[in-house]
């Protein structure tokens, strides 16, 4: 039996066992709330067979029917559902779920709807669709949910015996291939298997743009114990290390970034296995640092997820790896020639990384895997724009904002902000050079990375300070700069950062990741609204943003 | 032409509501003013509001702005004299580049579209594109194509782009016709721009005046005759009245060639509205109007008469910007303040456009609330379709430097349009001295000696003074206060419909208050001894968006900075851990080119340099 579902809902197993995502729940688990938008690969709940103890047909019934007594369902229901006991069927309660995060995003007419059910065809409408849409939920036929593919199903099942034994040290498993050929959801699927044997793994994100747990624009690592049973706007938690990028891609500073990676995957203590996620820029340059990324990390999985139109991308295997030139990192043969004749600088540190070398070129085992849905690698098909997915991830982080008692939405500028003084927190814009004079022009009503950097931040003077480079320092949250007062120089800040937290940010760092725009628009009808307008035309030529035409085919090559 | 018409189609449905990087749309307008200007100075300004514009965007940053912005640099460069010939080619040539690549790169299809062809549907000179290839391809432009190939690309760019933005709110349908005309345009410049290029530093300021103010007269005439033309073709005052308001498209073409001439000199367009037979009617314009000096009642009441109304305001309601009202209402003072009381209707009409345009500005607020856009009849015939801020206390002081027998009902108008009111006691303090200035005790009583702070107010600098001490110490009781200031019957008006809204308005806030307080306790306590803080100055944050804060304009320029001081890094946090924490991380194949930079920084060279003995 299954049900592949859009909507939300609490999932409670009664008794039996029932498979989410991969993820096990069974009669003594907790309950679990489900998220199934519409943006994402429907959830299916699937009954499996579970090992029982009980012996006689009559026993198992009598348990079956104290917990559902235990969680108060009606008699007439409890009538109805037992006489379709059978022995190793499985029992839910799914009750409709509504949380403070949710509501917030739901607020927002632009993605109000994502939950909602689409009419399926067909004239049925069973008293059973009744029941399920009275919880938020409405069925879908099987093929909208998590389609996997045979050779994911392999690598699946050979990662995690590979997790299961303790033999040879934990197991660093990377993902990695172009956007759009579900790396993500293999990512969920993954960690829910893995939860299923193990109290926890851990997780870090090398993927600017689509983050699984944290707002976009930053390279984390997380240490995740809870299964992920929807898209990560709905679960977006505190890694124990981020550091933020500011960017949605590191083409701009690729240095910085792998100074990111390397500084963030400094807090992995190879104690529980690890997964990496990378980003889905593949080609060209974006391949030479995913070949910099894995000689980097040291993995000792590499899944490679292959998409269509992606043919030639070389396997990569531990030879490649080994032998391929990357952005920052020479081949091993390479690398030897070319240092020789460097200064004595080079020779020492090629002298003192000989050892480690060793240890990076053991080799890991890859992993391909061929995805089977419809679309996948197709970006263009995807079914929502990826600048989307980040301003919902964003939205998801905001609604943490919202008080948990109430169960109306407080609209953002309604809420009491945080304050600091400008001398009390370095600043500086990463993405762009502004003018010092502009400095808090640019960074009113902004969104900031909370930052916390080791120098100490003092000032004489009560003006902003500005950092003179971008700093890879810790980041312990994000927030919108609410609003600037310049008379009493101070910033006023919202954000869900725990005040314990806040005591310690010292810097703020401004990126290219802005507010999504819904925020502003659905500030209230009333009124002039700073940085909204109605008459600003995106008809006229050289109004929109610059855009490149990626497919754009030359004359000469259209012909056949 | 089906393109129109899918334009026209959208238009319809309530405006979609965008984010942009500026505050408000005169923002907008000062930066164009001030990228287009040709003093070096201003321009630089407007390039660093433009960097910070950049910043907000993210990536989505207007391309057209982008464009104009690097352009402007080249020419800044050009006109600082440091770089040689050679070097200011390759500027202009890259920022040439990318004006015909990327502004022609949404126009292109799946399958490659020449650049010739794209630019010709476009109206951009053909030249320009083959400059483009020459610098690409061919042998290196000269400097003085570049040069006349940047000045082509800014007008371009400034007709195309930035002055039909600024007339967004009236483009639509009149876009074909300023298509044609930017395209005349464009070869006119593209013929003339040498010699204008020679000319026009050499001409002193005051001829330069002299001209755009004949142009200005001349685009009014322009309006005149075609106001004229319409009543001699209804025959009718009351149609008149009617078309006059429903502005055709010529009116909105001669708006446009006005709004180009704003972007010269608000002053001299001011100056131009203020001739006589302009605002300020001429007998024989009253004539043909039929607008009779003895029935002039409404003059009395600080109206224009209807007719008289009917006729300038499409062209007013076009033109009253924020910045463009402020200079409107200053000249307007001004001239009220040199005119004799002999002329016949000037004083009388200065005074009662003054109080036609606060009034309509003060209204403008209350009613965009309540009506729809459709109730067009009434809607149309306004001044303002949404309210502007002033610089109040500037209008304060013109005021009062222009004394007339008016000048205590024009005072209270100001007092009461302005959005944030000056305390009661300033307001009532400078109404009576304006009375006693101008010699009509009797119209306001005097106010209560008891004076609250103890000081009397005398001039506008202690009034000043006063309101900036009030406005510290204000902060929470706003909205209280606000209410009690109001002075005079548009105040109350005003405040009424303040109130009622609040009242409609669902406030779960109040709820939440005990829960949100002991949540709010708690994060105080961990915040205890942190530069951290909650702000709790009894602000009511819901009542304002986010990036303002209560008593803030929207002037951006309050939001700029003179005092900063630079930090730069000395403890890179990756640099240490590099070396020491983890053997496994450090990659030895990372080329010298990635850790240079970490290596050493800035300041460590700095001191390694001083430290060098050279002999």
């Amino acid at each position: 039996m299954k049900l592949t579902f859009t909507g939300k809902c609490r999932l409670t197993c009664l008794y039996g066992a029932v498979r989410v995502f991969g993820f096990t729940i069974t009669q003594e688990q907790p309950p679990y709330n489900l998220f199934s938008p519409q943006t994402h690969c429907a959830l299916t709940i699937e009954a499996v067979t579970y090992e029982t103890l009980e012996k006689s047909k009559k026993e198992m019934r009598m348990s079956a029917r104290a917990m559902l007594r235990a969680h108060h369902v009606p008699r007439d229901a409890r009538i109805k559902l037992l006489k379709n006991f059978a022995p190793l069927c499985s029992v839910v309660l799914l009750e409709s779920l509504d949380t403070s995060v949710t509501r917030f995003i739901l607020n927002h007419p632009e993605f109000s709807h994502i939950f909602q059910v689409k009419r399926q065809k067909g004239p049925c409408f069973t008293p059973e669709d009744a029941a399920l849409a009275s919880t938020g939920i409405g069925k879908r036929d099987s093929e909208s949910g998590l389609l996997l593919s045979e050779s994911s199903v392999l690598a699946v099942e050979e990662l995690i015996q590979a997790c299961c034994e303790e033999d040879d040290g934990c197991p660093v498993i990377l993902v990695c291939g172009p956007k759009s050929t579900g790396k993500s959801t293999f990512n969920r699927y993954l960690i829910n298997l893995l939860l299923n044997h193990l109290p926890c793994v851990e997780y870090l994100e090398c993927d600017l743009g689509q983050t699984e747990f944290t707002p976009p624009g930053c390279v984390s690592f997380i240490n995740v114990s809870e299964p992920c049973l929807g898209p990560p706007f709905t679960h977006q938690r505190m890694p124990r290390k981020m550091v933020y990028y500011g960017e949605a891609s590191c083409d701009q500073d690729t240095e910085r970034y792998i100074d990111t990676v390397k500084c963030v995957f400094n807090a992995y203590k190879r104690e529980v296995p690890l997964v990496i996620n990378t980003m889905g820029w593949v080609k060209g340059v974006g391949l030479l640092l995913l070949i910099d990324i894995i000689r980097l990390l040291a993995p000792s999985h590499v899944v490679q997820i292959r998409g269509e139109g992606f043919k030639d991308m070389p396997h990569f295997t531990p030879e490649y790896i080994n032998l391929a030139t990357g952005l920052h990192t020479k081949a091993k043969l390479q690398g030897k020639c070319k240092n020789m004749d460097v200064s004595g600088m080079e020779d020492w540190k090629q002298y003192e990384g000989e050892s480690d070398f060793q240890t990076l070129t053991t080799g890991h085992k890859l992993l391909c895997v061929q995805p089977e849905f419809p679309g996948a690698g197709n970006a263009g098909e995807a079914r929502v724009h990826s600048s989307i997915l980040r301003d919902m991830a964003m939205l998801g982080y905001l609604g943490q904002l919202q008080p948990l008692e109430t169960r109306s939405v407080l609209p953002l500028h309604s809420l009491i902000p945080y304050q600091v003084p400008f001398n009390a927190v370095a600043l500086r814009v990463i993405h762009t050079d502004v003018a010092p004079t502009q400095i808090m022009y640019s960074v009113n009503a902004s969104w900031v990375g909370l930052c916390r950097i080791l120098d100490e931040v003092r000032c004489q003077t009560d003006g902003p300070i500005l950092l003179t480079q971008t700093p890879v320092c810790d980041c312990l949250g994000f927030g919108i700069i609410r609003a600037v007062d310049t008379e009493r120089k101070l910033y006023h800040i919202l954000t869900p950062v725990p005040p314990e937290n806040l005591r310690l940010v010292n810097c703020l760092l401004l990126g290219s990741i802005t507010i999504p725009d819904c925020v502003f628009t659905n500030q209230g009808p009333e009124g002039e609204i700073p940085y909204v307008t109605s008459e600003y035309s995106y008809d006229i030529s050289g109004a929109g943003k610059l855009k490149m035409k990626k497919h754009l085919k030359r004359r000469e090559h259209s012909r056949p | 032409m089906a393109g129109s018409g899918a334009r026209a189609g959208p238009a319809k449905r309530p405006p979609r509501r965008n984010v942009v990087a500026w505050r408000s749309k005169a923002e907008w307008d000062q930066v164009m003013v001030g990228l287009y200007c040709g003093d070096c100075r201003l321009q630089r300004d407007a390039l660093d509001r433009v960097s910070a514009w950049r910043s907000r965007y993210g990536n989505r940053m207007p391309l057209a702005v982008d464009c104009t912005a690097d352009l402007i640099r080249c020419k800044i460069l050009d006109t600082s004299g440091n770089m040689r010939s050679h070097e200011l080619v390759l500027s202009y040539g890259l920022a040439l580049v990318r004006f015909v690549n990327l502004i022609t790169e949404r126009k292109q299809k799946i399958v490659n579209i020449p650049l010739r062809r794209l630019a010709k549907e476009m109206n951009i000179p053909i030249w320009i594109v083959n400059l483009r290839h020459d610098l690409t391809h061919g042998k290196l432009p000269q400097l003085i194509a570049c040069r006349r190939g940047c000045d082509v690309v800014l007008e371009w760019l400034r007709r195309t782009y930035w002055s039909r933005q600024l007339g967004n709110s009236l483009a639509g349908e009149c876009e074909e016709e300023q298509n044609e005309e930017a395209e005349a345009a464009a070869t006119e410049i593209e013929m003339d721009s040498d010699t204008e290029e020679a000319q026009n530093p050499q001409l002193p300021a005051y001829q330069k005046h002299k001209e755009l103010h004949e142009k200005v007269r001349e685009v009014l005439a322009s309006y005149k005759n075609q106001q004229f033309g319409v009543l001699q073709e209804l025959h009718s005052l009351r149609k008149a009245r009617k078309a006059w308001c429903n502005s055709s498209s010529e009116v909105e073409w001669i708006l446009a060639q006005i709004k180009d001439l704003l972007q010269e000199s608000r002053e001299v367009v001011a100056e131009a509205l203020l001739d006589d037979g302009s605002l300020i009617p001429t007998a024989e314009h009253l004539e043909t109007l039929n607008i009779k000096c003895e029935d002039n009642k409404e003059l009395l009441d600080f109206k224009i008469p209807q007719t008289f109304y009917c006729f300038w305001q499409p062209l007013l309601k076009g033109l009253l910007s924020q910045d463009f009202t402020q200079t409107l209402l200053e000249k307007m003072f001004a001239t009220l303040k040199q005119c004799s009381e002999s002329s016949e209707f000037r004083p009388q009409y200065l005074i009662n456009w003054i109080a036609e345009i606060l009034t309509a500005n003060t209204k403008a607020k209350a009613r965009r609330k309540v009506a729809r856009p459709s109730q067009s009849q009434i809607n149309k015939r306004k001044l303002f379709l949404h309210r502007i801020s002033l610089q109040w206390i500037k209008l304060i002081d013109e005021c009062l430097e222009a004394p007339c027998w008016a000048t205590p009902h024009l005072l209270q108008l100001i007092l009461s349009d302005m959005e944030l009111p000056l305390p009661a006691d300033a307001q009532e303090n400078l109404l009576y001295l304006s009375s006693i200035y101008t010699q009509e005790g009797s119209s306001v009583s005097s106010p209560d000696s008891s004076d609250s702070s103890g000081q009397p107010i005398y001039t506008i600098e202690s009034l000043q003074w006063k309101a900036r001490q009030d406005n510290q110490a204000k902060g929470q009781g706003q909205r209280l206060e606000r209410q009690e200031t109001a002075v005079g019957s548009v105040g109350e008006e005003d405040d009424k419909e303040e109130e009622e809204e609040m009242e409609t308005e669902p406030t779960p806030l109040e709820d939440l208050h005990a829960d949100n307080m002991m949540v709010i306790a708690e994060k105080r306590a961990t915040l205890h001894g942190s530069v951290w803080q909650i702000s709790a100055d009894g602000v009511q944050w819901k009542d304002f968006p986010l990036g303002k804060l209560p008593g803030q304009t929207d002037d951006p320029d309050n939001l700029l900075v003179d005092s900063y001081s630079m930090m730069s890094m000395l403890d890179q946090p990756v640099t240490k851990d590099d070396g020491r924490n983890s053997p496994s991380m450090n990659s030895p194949e990372l080329t010298g080119a990635v850790m240079e930079g970490l290596l050493w920084t800035q300041s460590d060279l700095h001191r390694i340099k001083s430290g060098l003995q050279l002999f």
